[in-house]
């Protein structure tokens, strides 16, 4: 039960409706001690950084950050660039894409 | 009837039915809604409906290659409406993550909406539980940034502002389906589908370089992520990676902030 899809979704429910609902019920943003939400204020770039870091650094399965081999490296270069530059989500993708189908033709 | 057609059918009857929840959804929060709230919500709503239906298609699509129905993917954005979080839980399915670890990382990825909630909380007080459910269910980060600076600016109603995040919501939920009866029909090499995924995380990382301290905590996850995989071989090394890293920014700017306030005192 627990590897069924409907379990995934429900917990995922569950965990993103109580920070959303609770607080808006019985918060007011004074009542939230300030190390408190400094420290959550780092949890998002953390989360994206782990979720970059487990993927681009790895080929087949095993750790390679040879930009030849490796074709992920050197389109995440780009796309941190044109992030850093544009701010825009959809641009980063589109430019994401277009280079990872560049670097797949080629090697 | 052959499956193509089964899920085309489908997918007009929860159309329809999506479009008469629309006109019932928000007198649900909210009773006695009149035209003129109506349509001030959604034309506050509407820059973000068009990016939503971009993202949202694109969402639908990389659930649809990481394995999800189309039915699945409708009940995720129905219950779930997170789009950072469906993006994360295609992301770790397609890693091969375990539920639990991929919810774990829903919740922390989602505690920053404490505070968006807490923040925009004074504006809705007095509000029955029902509105406030709903408000709340359908808080995203761009809804709270569209209705918090319109409610700090004044003339901006409560009833106003559920439309704006109904209006959302509903794009959302049609938008990822579209997505998924998308993924379902084109053949999408799962390369660069699951790049575009990295490509937006990347993206949205550097969105979130406010400061220094930001920027060292990213570095500081980027290498216990990748040291604690490789040890590791699981999963579970992004959220402590993801932990570890929250508390090394935590740790730098305050910090950052004793070093100033001496020097302020000298």
């Amino acid at each position: 039960m627990l590897n069924h899809p409907l379990f995934l979704i429900g917990g995922m429910a569950v965990v993103t409706f109580i920070p959303r609902f609770f607080p808006l019920l019985l918060l007011s943003k004074k009542e939230i001690s300030p190390s408190l939400s400094r420290w959550m204020s780092f949890i998002p770039v953390s989360i994206f950084a782990a979720l970059v870091a487990s993927d681009i650094f790895f080929w087949e399965g095993t750790f390679n950050i040879n930009p030849v081999l490796n074709i992920k490296l050197v389109p995440s270069v780009l796309v941190v660039l044109i992030a850093l530059k544009t701010k825009s989500l959809l641009w980063s993708m589109v430019l994401g894409i277009t280079a990872i189908t560049i670097m797949w033709l080629i090697f | 009837m052959d499956a193509d057609f089964k899920q085309y059918l489908l997918f007009i009857v929860v159309l329809n039915m999506l479009y008469c929840l629309n006109i019932n959804i928000t007198e649900l929060g909210c009773r006695n809604m009149n035209r003129e709230t109506i349509v001030s919500g959604v034309k506050a709503s509407s820059p973000i409906m068009v990016s939503y239906i971009a993202l949202g298609i694109a969402c639908g699509i990389v659930l649809y290659d990481a394995g999800f129905s189309v039915v699945q993917i409708f009940l995720m954005s129905l219950f779930v409406y997170a789009g950072a979080a469906q993006f994360l839980a295609a992301s770790m399915v397609v890693l091969g993550a375990s539920f639990p670890s991929i919810i774990l990382m829903v919740f922390f990825l989602n505690l920053r909406h404490v505070l968006m909630s807490a923040s925009i909380s004074g504006f809705v007080r007095n509000r029955s539980l029902r509105f406030l459910g709903l408000f709340g269910h359908t808080l995203s980060d761009e809804t709270f940034g569209i209705n918090y600076s319109k409610f700090q600016l004044g003339n901006w109603t409560p009833k106003e502002a559920l439309v704006t995040s109904v209006s959302n919501y509903g794009t959302w939920v049609l938008s990822t389906m579209l997505g998924g009866v998308i993924g379902s029909q084109i053949p999408i090499n799962t390369l660069i589908m699951n790049y575009a995924l990295i490509a937006m995380f990347l993206c949205m990382m550097v969105l979130q370089f406010v400061s220094k301290p930001h920027i060292i905590a990213a570095a500081v996850s980027i290498i216990f992520t990748v040291i604690l995989t490789i040890v590791l071989q699981h999963n579970i090394a992004l959220v402590i990676a993801t932990v570890l890293a929250s508390f090394a920014g935590y740790y730098v700017e305050t910090r950052e902030h004793r070093r100033k306030g001496g020097r302020e005192h000298a």
